[in-house]
């Protein structure tokens, strides 16, 4: 029964931690109608910024994760400048812009790759150290994930909901043209979201390296991200979390009690599964194409 | 000339893999990013039916072709039916991919897990693949005039349009799927046959970005661009080692340089015919009834 408990929490951290990346992708998408695939390699970026920041100027903990939040933000800012406006200004289709942001994650990825070597890293964090409750043991750093990542999904929540800059965020979404023509300045929304977006991936990056390892292809975890995003119903911020939390607590499940090694295998099939009798996701109306 | 041989057929068979994600991306206007994921179905059929069944080599292609084909449903069937939009339908493919990927590193019975397959015989010569890329390329010119290949183009066009015209958008994009995953097979059969041996870690996401890459500068909707990039993407690296490693962020900024400056890629929207042919020889013989005319006055 420890063992169950442990399973669940550790599960819920590491869907925490999808979740931040399930809410880049929804929040990008529903206002420009384009899923951002450069995101994972911003996360992996991330995760490097923190761990040279920790490793090579043997920074504090916060002061690097401040850092990479940084870094990551003028990465995730830049590339939609250079990769992403003009063809937005242009209105080129939505495959263009596909393409475009898979040519930034393919040189972000194999840059990282062959400029720091693609070996696996270990996060210079103390983990081990783990925590009880009664006879149940949480590790501090899945306790830390798990609690900043609501607490930046709180945050986030307020940010679009209760601030003036979030409702521009939020009328850019359903029209991004009557919205300019109402005085929301697209730009500044562009900023925003991209801004949002690059820091939410580097608080994931910085966290799954904790977790896991630190190398150039961990961005692949991006994949979890999507998959939970379609199962809590398509283009639903609260749909993405809650998919991500299922899908993090019966990958922990899965990992516990079935056989790590098919772990995502098991969470593919899970995908399929939803697909076959949930074609909306379990939050979503319709997961028809917007007119 | 071994060297250039080996080229021409490590080139042949990403050109014919090329031609299947030119059916789908470029004339569908679906993604993939997991194609590799079908090269891998297909080449470990082909080998399971060459080595333990003793299948003639071209049918054991055709069978890993359309074993790679069928399994393509698996992930296009629940995908088209709740008409996910083309990014989640890319995540799929990639996911699926890596699926297969896990599913034969770990499978130690049959295929061998991360060692690989071994054993097998060199069977891929020159004229096989020859063969085979002029049927690939000649079947694929069929497809995409045929009427079919128009309802391909309608529905990457616009989805709505293309149904009120009376397409059938499921049915449309699963046979796109389907003949590209059977292309994506059949290279698969024949890379693991020249190699002689194979291996999960050939399938990798690389592979897929390869194929991808090639049909986004070969340019969409055309058959020729896509099977010139997919050559010369096999022989740069090949013949320019140091362009090796940086190949793949070299290809990833000119992913975005093509879309900001020529999106339709090198050759987008040209299809490959052969009335310039026709055209040259109409001129040639006429010339030639002209001059025997003038002769005869």
């Amino acid at each position: 029964m420890e063992l169950f408990f442990q399973q669940i929490v550790s599960g819920i951290s590491i869907g925490a931690v999808y979740s931040l990346l399930a809410v880049g992708y929804a929040l990008v998408y529903s206002v420009y109608n384009f899923t951002n695939w450069a995101f994972d390699a911003f996360m992996a970026f991330g995760a490097f910024m923190a761990f040279y920041a920790i490793s090579l100027f043997f920074m504090p903990f916060w002061a690097a994760a401040l850092i990479s939040i940084v870094l990551t933000i003028v990465l995730s800012v830049g590339s939609e400048r250079l990769a992403y406006r003009p063809l937005r200004l242009r209105k080129a289709p939505r495959l263009f812009m596909m393409i475009s942001a898979m040519g930034a994650n393919l040189m972000i990825v194999n840059l990282l790759n062959l400029i720091f070597g693609g070996s696996f890293r270990r996060f210079p964090v103390d983990a081990a150290k783990p925590f009880f409750i009664g006879n149940v043991s949480i590790g501090r750093m899945d306790l830390l994930a798990g609690a900043i990542s609501f607490a930046i999904l709180a945050l986030l929540w307020w940010f679009l909901y209760r601030t003036k800059p979030g409702l521009g965020v939020r009328a850019s979404s359903i029209d991004i043209m009557t919205a300019s023509l109402m005085g929301v300045n697209n730009d500044a929304v562009a900023f925003i979201i991209f801004a949002v977006t690059g820091a939410l991936s580097s608080v994931a990056g910085v966290f799954y390296g904790i977790k896991y390892a630190v190398f150039p292809y961990m961005g692949l975890v991006t994949i979890k991200a999507m998959i939970a995003s379609i199962v809590g119903g398509l283009g639903s911020l609260p749909g993405a979390v809650v998919g991500s939390l299922i899908l993090g607590v019966l990958e922990t499940l899965v990992a516990g009690y079935i056989s790590s090694t098919y772990r995502d295998l098991f969470s593919f099939l899970f995908l399929v599964i939803i697909l076959l009798f949930f074609p909306n996701g379990l939050m979503g109306k319709s997961g028809d194409e917007k007119l | 000339m071994g060297y250039i041989n080996a080229i021409i057929i490590l080139g042949g068979i990403n050109v014919i893999a090329a031609l299947g994600v030119a059916i789908l991306t470029g004339y569908t206007g679906l993604f993939s990013i997991g194609h590799a994921g079908f090269m891998a179905l297909g080449g470990y059929m082909c080998a399971i039916m060459v080595m333990e069944f003793n299948v003639p080599f071209a049918i054991a292609l055709l069978i890993g072709g359309t074993f790679a084909g069928l399994c393509s449903f698996i992930i296009g069937y629940p995908a088209f039916r709740s008409r996910l939009r083309g990014d989640y339908f890319a995540i799929a493919t990639l996911g699926f991919s890596e699926a297969i990927r896990l599913v034969l590193n770990n499978t130690y019975e049959v295929v061998g897990g991360a060692f690989g397959y071994m054993g097998m015989s060199t069977l891929t010569t020159l004229p096989v693949i020859l063969i085979a890329v002029a049927l690939a390329l000649y079947f694929a010119h069929m497809f995409v005039t045929s009427q079919y290949g128009k309802n391909c183009i309608a529905v990457s066009q616009d989805e709505v349009a293309a149904q009120m015209m009376g397409v059938n958008l499921l049915r449309t994009k699963l046979i796109a799927l389907f003949i590209s995953a059977f292309y994506a097979g059949v290279a698969g059969g024949l890379l693991g046959f020249y190699m002689a041996y194979l291996s999960p870690s050939f399938f990798s996401i690389t592979r897929s970005s390869d194929l991808l890459a090639a049909v986004v500068f070969g340019g969409i909707q055309s058959l020729i661009g896509p099977f010139i990039t997919a050559f010369v993407l096999i022989a740069v690296p090949e013949l320019l080692r140091f362009f090796a490693e940086w190949r793949l962020v070299v290809y990833g900024l000119l992913f975005v340089v093509v879309m900001l400056f020529r999106p339709q890629g090198l050759l987008g929207y040209v299809e490959m015919n052969f009335a310039f042919a026709r055209r040259w020889w109409s001129k040639l013989t006429a010339k030639k009834d002209a001059s025997a005319k003038g002769g005869a006055a």
